[in-house]
């Protein structure tokens, strides 16, 4: 059972933090602990940290540090249009893949 | 306490560090900069004091072996690496199955070559001895 919830967040993780600095940019930890709340996406904090580098890498993220106003200095990231692009395509494409595996799987709402 | 707290992070990052090796070095650093930067803004943002406060934290963030798995599967040519190795084991194993099948096959054509020639040889062999005496009675 680990293994299918593993095998369905490979892929589909990285659009929902994309989806999460859509609109404001939020630090690190700020994202690591939103995921931490969902029990579905339940993966322990520190991998995401790996996704986020790897978001930055492929240039769909953009960071920059910044002082907190109590506290350490936090690293904040933001959507680039890049990642506003990718974000956008995959919600077309989760769009008609839901709807093929809900029919074929018998969990639409029709079924 | 405070130094206290601080060997239990120093050890925490440096298990990973440890299980990090054979990844670029960028990204070793990086990882281990947003580490502490983590345990540094839930230190103070959540005002732990004690250390089983602190490793409560660690605990969220995952063990070592998670995280390092985790950088490994996000940043590694040596996650690709047993692929590569079971593949590379894969071509020998194809390589000698495919010389025995030839061998196999050879044998094969010989032996029923052998032994089909022979008895046909047999067989044909009268048949001459029949056949050419006839043309000279006839």
């Amino acid at each position: 059972m680990a293994e299918l919830a593993t095998s369905l967040r490979r892929g589909t993780l990285e659009f929902c933090v994309l989806a999460m600095v859509e609109h404001e940019d939020r630090y690190g930890t700020e994202i690591v602990r939103r995921f931490g709340e969902e029990p579905n996406l339940a993966a322990s904090e520190g991998t995401i940290y790996p996704l986020l580098s790897r978001l930055r890498r492929s240039g769909w993220l953009d960071t920059k540090w910044a002082e907190s106003p109590s506290g350490p200095p936090r690293r904040y990231y933001a959507l680039t249009s890049d990642g506003r692009s990718a974000l956008e395509h995959f919600r077309s494409e989760w769009v008609s893949f839901r709807q093929t595996v809900d029919r074929l799987v018998g969990t639409g709402e029709a079924a | 306490m405070n130094t206290k707290n601080t060997d239990v992070v120093a050890e925490y990052l440096h298990e990973i560090d440890v299980r990090l090796a054979g990844l670029p070095v960028l990204q070793r650093r990086e990882l281990l900069a947003d580490l502490t930067a983590h345990i540094a803004s839930e230190k103070a943002e959540r005002n732990i004091q004690t250390e089983g406060e602190l490793i409560e934290v660690l605990e969220r963030l995952g063990s070592p072996e998670v995280v390092a798995a985790a950088a490994h599967e996000e940043f590694g040519p040596v996650a690709a690496a047993p692929v590569k190795r079971t593949i590379r084991w894969y071509w020998p194993a194809a390589a000698i199955a495919g010389v025995l099948l030839v061998l196999f096959v050879c044998f094969g054509l010989t032996f029923s070559r052998t032994s089909s020639d022979g008895p046909a040889q047999q067989e044909i062999a009268p048949v001459p001895t029949e056949v050419v005496p006839s043309p000279v009675r006839s």
